[in-house]
């Protein structure tokens, strides 16, 4: 349990620990393996029946035809604009309204935060109904929009209350010490605050692209032409009823998660800090 | 609170309306500042709650803008089909034993996690990494591992001689669910390991200290002081995964549409169901207020464990 007594350990105990940790990452690597194996495969070879787990010949040919065969550039690209935009969106209104929740005392405060903490318990699906009909009377389905306004509603309850907690722990001194040089609020934010609010800035951003990249739910429902798909979107439209091709589909799922992957390899140490933050008290 | 006790000492010959309005005047940019929030995540989250509770008292066809009140017709008919209580045990099993393992996976992992071995950083990343890739994508790469003729998990079980002709998990309505829980599992693991391993770095190492010196057994110590030093975060991370589980809806609906025969189905992939396949959105709307109820008592008991948390707002 702690570096101390791990210590003492006889390397029995290590090889066991390390046994587990491999045998669980084993598992849980599978589908992936599964997914890259199945897309390096000739085209012909995946329809070997029993399956070959280890491929008998590879061909990347699948990487080739993916950007002709599909719509792939499109959905990585709007994938980018619906999270980038939430991301911006639902910043610009956690920003400052955890600010002046941690640095303000006035009546409302406890409720409004509360609220928020409420808010975050209702899941978009239970709401699915009602949201269709605010976005049909508004005029946004098949926008962007219809997309990104809800998933920067449904993240904003988590970046106020992370943001919040981050705040309340920079010492109100150093604002103090820029006021009376005659800094203005807007600048002190700026320049003072929001570089030391860095980490939990990152993991805001991290959650909120992460969100709005992976659900499929609102542009399920809201978008119609396959030129507005999101990566998880245009995944599900290969998926027929009867057919399906399982290596071009694999291939842009692929291609779907390597973005992914590159945000996880650079910022784990945010991701796991924004994670733990609601759960977890120091 | 107390700036407005003070607001309202200075002011005591004021009438309650001018109290008010000085102190507004007072604070006005700290409701400037929170009043974006505010009206956003009540047009876009209290409003279609709203819109959801009325529209359950309606019969509203999705393809036309026709509304026609019809009371508790909606209720009574769900109450009424014994589907819907078929519904509710498919929902409750599938949460139930998703959680269980979910939580013991993820007790698993943190334990042998919070180590001092070599590659802590790596394991972690890695068991992270299920957790954030898009749902409908782990649904279709699990979908592909369960195909009966061209899957792996079938060549696997072949060859291992455990099943002697290939068996089709998702088209199977006895099974289909299990097939499509270990999608979900393999996706909510990590956040639980990941919670996990945080509260168990926050335990004091005095106490492990202890327990070795009175020469404790790695089990008792686990029993004795993990299990009660990490049992908040175990109960606010299992609450969360709860919610999370239940109002799941990409995994299922990328793997079976609730299919075969609603055998996978769960409310929420019912409210999808009713409201956008057959159209009917009143239907749905009833669903969902169902849906919503139950939301609520978890979202109460949140709320207390939150606030028993002794967290200063």
């Amino acid at each position: 349990m702690s570096i101390k007594l791990s210590e003492s350990r006889s390397s029995l105990q290590q090889v066991r620990i390390y046994g587990v940790l491999i045998i669980i990452l084993g598992i849980m690597m599978f589908p992936f393996y599964t997914m890259i194996s199945t897309t390096l495969k000739p085209a012909g070879e995946i329809f070997n029946s029993p399956a070959q787990v280890i491929p008998q010949n590879l061909n990347p040919s699948a990487y080739f035809q993916v950007w002709g065969e599909t719509e792939v550039i499109t959905w990585v690209m709007n994938s980018f604009i619906i999270s980038i935009s939430t991301v911006l969106l639902t910043l610009s209104l956690a920003i400052p309204a955890a600010y002046v929740c941690a640095r303000k005392d006035f009546v409302g405060k406890r409720t409004f935060l509360l609220a928020v903490l409420v808010v975050q318990m209702f899941a978009p699906v239970i709401l699915i109904v009602g949201l269709f009909d605010i976005i049909v009377t508004l005029d946004l389905m098949d926008s962007y929009l219809s997309v990104i306004i809800p998933s920067a509603a449904f993240t904003l309850p988590f970046n106020i209350w992370m943001l919040y907690g981050y705040f309340k722990t920079i010492p109100v001194e150093l604002e103090e010490a820029a006021r009376i040089d005659g800094a203005s609020q807007f600048l002190i934010l700026r320049k003072i605050v929001l570089p030391l609010t860095k980490p939990a800035l990152v993991a805001s951003i991290t959650y909120t692209f992460l969100y709005a990249w992976n659900r499929l739910l609102f542009v399920l429902t809201f978008l119609t032409s396959s030129g507005k798909y999101n990566v998880p979107r245009g995944i599900f439209s290969m998926v027929g009823v009867l057919s399906v091709d399982w290596r071009m589909m694999l291939t842009v799922a692929v291609i779907g998660v390597i973005p992914l992957l590159l945000l996880f390899a650079f910022l784990e140490e945010y991701i796991v800090a924004g994670m733990t933050s609601g759960a977890v008290k120091d | 609170m107390s700036s407005f006790e003070y607001a309202q000492d200075d002011s005591e010959s004021q009438g309650t309306v001018e109290r008010a309005v000085s102190y507004l005047q007072d604070h006005w940019t700290e409701y400037a500042l929170i009043t974006p929030s505010i009206v956003f995540l009540a047009a876009v989250v209290l409003y279609p709650i709203l819109e959801t509770l009325r529209l359950a008292f309606y019969e509203s066809p999705r393809t036309s803008t026709v509304e026609v009140f019809v009371g508790l017709q909606n209720f009574n008919e769900i109450f009424s089909d014994p589907f819907f209580y078929q519904l509710l045990w498919q929902t409750f099993r599938w949460v139930a034993l998703a959680v269980t393992i979910k939580t013991l996976l993820g007790l698993l992992i943190a334990v042998h996690l919070n180590q001092d071995i070599k590659g802590r950083k790596f394991f972690r990343t890695a068991f992270l990494i299920p957790w954030g890739i898009p749902y409908a994508i782990s649904a279709v790469i699990f979908r592909w591992i369960e195909q009966p003729q061209y899957g792996y998990l079938n060549a696997i079980l072949l060859k291992l001689g455990l099943i002697d002709q290939q068996i089709g998990l998702l088209g199977d309505p006895s099974i289909a669910w299990l097939g499509a829980i270990a999608a979900d599992i393999w996706i909510g693991t990590p956040f639980m390991a990941i919670i996990f391993l945080a509260g168990l770095q926050s335990i004091p190492e005095e106490l492990y200290e202890a327990a070795a010196v009175d020469g404790a057994y790695r089990w008792v110590q686990f029993r004795y002081i993990t299990i009660p030093q990490l049992k908040p975060v175990i109960l606010i991370a299992t609450l969360l995964s709860t919610i999370w589980t239940f109002v799941g809806f990409d995994v299922i609906w990328t793997m079976t549409r609730g299919g075969p025969l609603d055998s996978t189905a769960t409310l929420v992939i019912w409210i999808y169901k009713t409201g956008f396949e057959n159209g009917n959105l009143g239907m749905a709307a009833a669903y969902s207020s169902i849906g919503f109820a139950i939301l609520l008592v978890f979202a109460i008991l949140y709320l207390r464990i939150y606030m028993q948390g002794g967290e200063e707002i």
